[in-house]
């Protein structure tokens, strides 16, 4: 049993502030150590994650330069000429968001592929839009025209590609993502 | 003392038996390398907040001590999870925004509450090794079903032949559910025949 | 398993037992399967058998593990074999069909107890299941007579995704694509026919449900045509929601059991049927549907019980 003068002690207020400030402020401090050792691993992680989908659509890149344009990169082989853009592009798929790296040649006329950073897709079905046999089909794809999907057959045109049989709404989320964004970084690289 | 390290291993498995820290238990355990990361991540926290809390546990003034708790469960959390996203980058990008809440898991301050704050720091800490453990295991045991129906592999090793048709809805959230309702059920029958022989020779 | 009863009073002691309820379904259940023999030939007979193969022995099988009677006279293991291969499309590999018998059973119904003791019906929830785990397979289908693998061409599957309607003609014989019990509305016709008849099931669930469809059509078609091209008729004998409504709706376990009740249960059968069909990303809805309304019936009971004469607000 405690005696009635460490009870009002217990209970006072200056001794619950002071004790929830100990312990937020050594939490602090803690962090920050912590977020100073790794921020730096975080950063060259991430940035290694973008190179190398962009180094695997552009595979004779040396050197990734930013351009004006937020989320747009230029990809330039060893001797300085310029293979084209990547640019990260996201928006809505079937669950959550899609997140993709996709590369167009220097005057955005032709894609050079696509690679997905981030998806939630059903796996098996629309997750499929990360395997190679649905994203090859964006390698060389025409941007002549926006681009379109057909169902269930082999598309006819150059800007066509085939939806995944199931998964319907993934491969459409797919497409509409990438023309929304190759729209627009034409018209700010344009202007 | 060897009581507490066994206690959440079997009888009081914080997943078979306590049914607690549901959602990454059933959210990350696609496949058994993302269960056991979870489930080492998890440990981690569940240690090293239970001892610093049984370490001020005379010093926490009763009415904040959930404020308290938190704040020190939440600090071990960021810190597992910058870890994580600086050394393990792809694991962290697959358990996704799991691993931030660990802070929610009601294993870690169910365990601060009910145990740390009343007990040595020994005993706390071989305690919420063993409930820490306990939830590893059971999520490489979950993952791995989910893992060896979903993709045919385990840990990445290819298990069942080319001719394996893969059975989505074992990834699905409907699968995670499925899978831990028939451990569950495994496991008290398992547990019942112990008991019954204990009794036998008690 | 005396714990779960939620059927209300009076309980009248009749002749009429499972067993004879289970065979008079299965009676019904005959023109569908005959049809389907008809128009998928050896393929529909193989998956049928499987199906049934998969609940008999898993019946069996769970019954003998944990030392319970054994209940396979009453058929109903077999009527939720067939029930299930009914649903399911005719070039499902055999080895899906016996697992989802197994599901249905196990999952189904033995791990809740035992016939009477489920909250869904076995046959929907293994589909379900099955619809799930192998997506591929529960949507490629085969043309009648002819057998050939195609996809989506279900008329359900053609009017959503190709804007193709199919002649009524086709649809009332059943000689469509299609789940192999669901094409013929004839066949499904001539089933109800039998069990209003012999009283086995409750005029209320079928009207209520069809009825619901076809209201539902008939104001979206009479809006837009084009965006709604589906007419009543057409989403009356299209898909499963004929076999559903008799034979799926119906399950006396599964179902509400006060007269208001079922009216509901058939209402809201056909709005999330047409709600699915309509707006989901699937063609069709009346599985989930009758899934959905599954969960509720217990709800419904409680709700819609009688008042006992004399009884007062609870306070």
């Amino acid at each position: 049993m405690k005696n009635k003068l460490t009870d009002i002690f217990a209970n006072s207020v200056v001794r619950m502030i002071v004790a929830l400030a100990i312990v937020g402020t050594v939490s602090g401090a803690a962090l920050v150590l912590v977020y100073n050792y790794s921020m730096p691993k975080i950063k060259v992680n991430m940035k290694a994650d973008t190179e190398r989908a962009i180094k695997d659509i552009f595979p004779q890149t040396d050197k990734i330069q930013n351009t004006k344009e937020e989320g747009v990169f230029k990809a330039v082989d060893s001797s300085g000429k310029l293979l084209g853009y990547a640019f990260l592009a996201e928006g809505n798929g079937y669950q959550g968001t899609i997140k993709m790296i996709a590369g167009v040649d220097g005057s955005i006329t032709t894609m050079n592929g696509m690679e997905v950073l981030e998806s939630q897709e059903t796996p098996g079905l629309g997750a499929e839009i990360a395997d190679d046999k649905f994203r090859k089909q964006f390698n060389g794809l025409s941007l002549s025209h926006e681009i379109e999907y057909v169902k269930n057959e082999k598309p006819q045109q150059p800007y066509e590609i085939e939806a995944i049989t199931g998964a319907t709404i993934s491969s459409r989320s797919v497409v509409h993502i990438l023309n929304k964004r190759i729209g627009e970084i034409r018209k700010a690289l344009k202007g | 003392m060897i009581k507490d390290l066994i206690r959440g291993l079997w009888r009081e498995n914080p997943i078979f038996v306590q049914v607690l820290g549901m959602c990454p238990t059933l959210a990350v355990t696609t496949k058994a390398l993302f269960g056991f990361s979870m489930g080492i991540a998890t440990l981690f926290v569940v240690v090293s907040s239970s001892v610093v809390i049984s370490i001020i546990r005379k010093l926490v003034p009763e009415q904040v001590r959930i404020p308290m708790f938190t704040v020190i469960i939440a600090t071990f959390v960021t810190a597992a999870d910058y870890f994580l996203k600086a050394n393990f980058f792809s694991i962290s990008k697959a358990l996704g925004p799991y691993v931030p809440l660990i802070v929610v898991n009601c294993i870690i301050l169910g365990r601060a509450e009910a145990f740390a704050s009343k007990n040595s720091v020994g005993r706390s800490f071989l305690d919420a090794l063993g409930m820490g453990l306990g939830f590893t295991c059971a999520l490489i045991v979950l993952g791995s079903i989910r893992e060896l129906f979903g993709f045919g592999t385990i840990f990445g090793f290819q298990i069942l032949g080319d001719g394996f048709e893969k059975w989505i809805i074992m990834i699905l959230p409907a699968g995670a559910f499925i899978t831990l309702g028939i451990l569950v059920g495994v496991f008290n029958i398992i547990d019942k025949k112990m008991r019954a022989r204990e009794r036998v020779q008690g | 398993m005396k714990m779960l009863t939620i059927n209300v009073a009076p309980h009248v002691f009749t002749p009429v037992d499972t067993r004879y309820m289970v065979r008079g379904v299965i009676k019904a259940l005959i023109p569908a399967t005959c049809a389907s023999l008809y128009f998928f030939r050896w393929q529909a007979f193989l998956v049928i058998i499987a199906s049934i193969a998969g609940c008999v022995l898993t019946e069996y099988a769970i019954q003998k593990f944990r030392k319970k009677q054994i209940t396979l006279g009453d058929s109903s293991a077999v009527l939720t074999g067939l029930l299930l291969a009914l649903v399911l499309p005719p070039v499902l590999p055999l080895w899906m069909a016996f697992l989802g018998g197994v599901f249905a059973i196990a999952f189904g119904k033995e791990i809740f107890g035992g016939i009477g003791c489920n909250i869904f019906n076995p046959a929907l929830l293994a589909r379900a299941f099955l619809m799930a785990t192998f997506p591929v397979a529960l949507t490629t289908w085969s043309q009648p007579i002819t057998l050939d693998a195609v996809t989506t061409a279900t008329p359900l599957g053609l009017i959503k995704f190709g804007g193709a309607a199919t002649p009524y003609m086709s649809l009332f014989l059943g000689n469509v694509g299609g789940c192999i019990g669901e094409t013929s509305a004839i066949a499904l016709l001539l089933g109800m026919g039998y069990l209003l008849y012999t009283k086995i099931i409750d005029y209320r669930v079928p009207l209520a449900y069809i009825a619901t469809v076809a209201v539902f059509a008939f104001i979206t078609h009479a809006i837009n045509p084009k965006l709604f091209p589906g007419t009543p008729l057409f989403h009356i004998l299209a898909g499963g929601l004929l076999i559903g409504a008799i034979f799926m709706a119906t399950d006396p376990v599964t179902s509400p059991v006060t007269a208001k009740g079922r009216w509901i249960f058939g209402i809201g059968c056909g709005l999330i049927t047409m709600i699915i069909r309509i707006w989901g990303g699937l063609p069709e809805g009346v599985m989930y549907s009758i899934l959905c309304m599954n969960a509720l019936a217990p709800l419904i009971n409680r709700v819609t019980k009688p008042k006992r004469y004399g009884e007062t607000r609870e306070k």
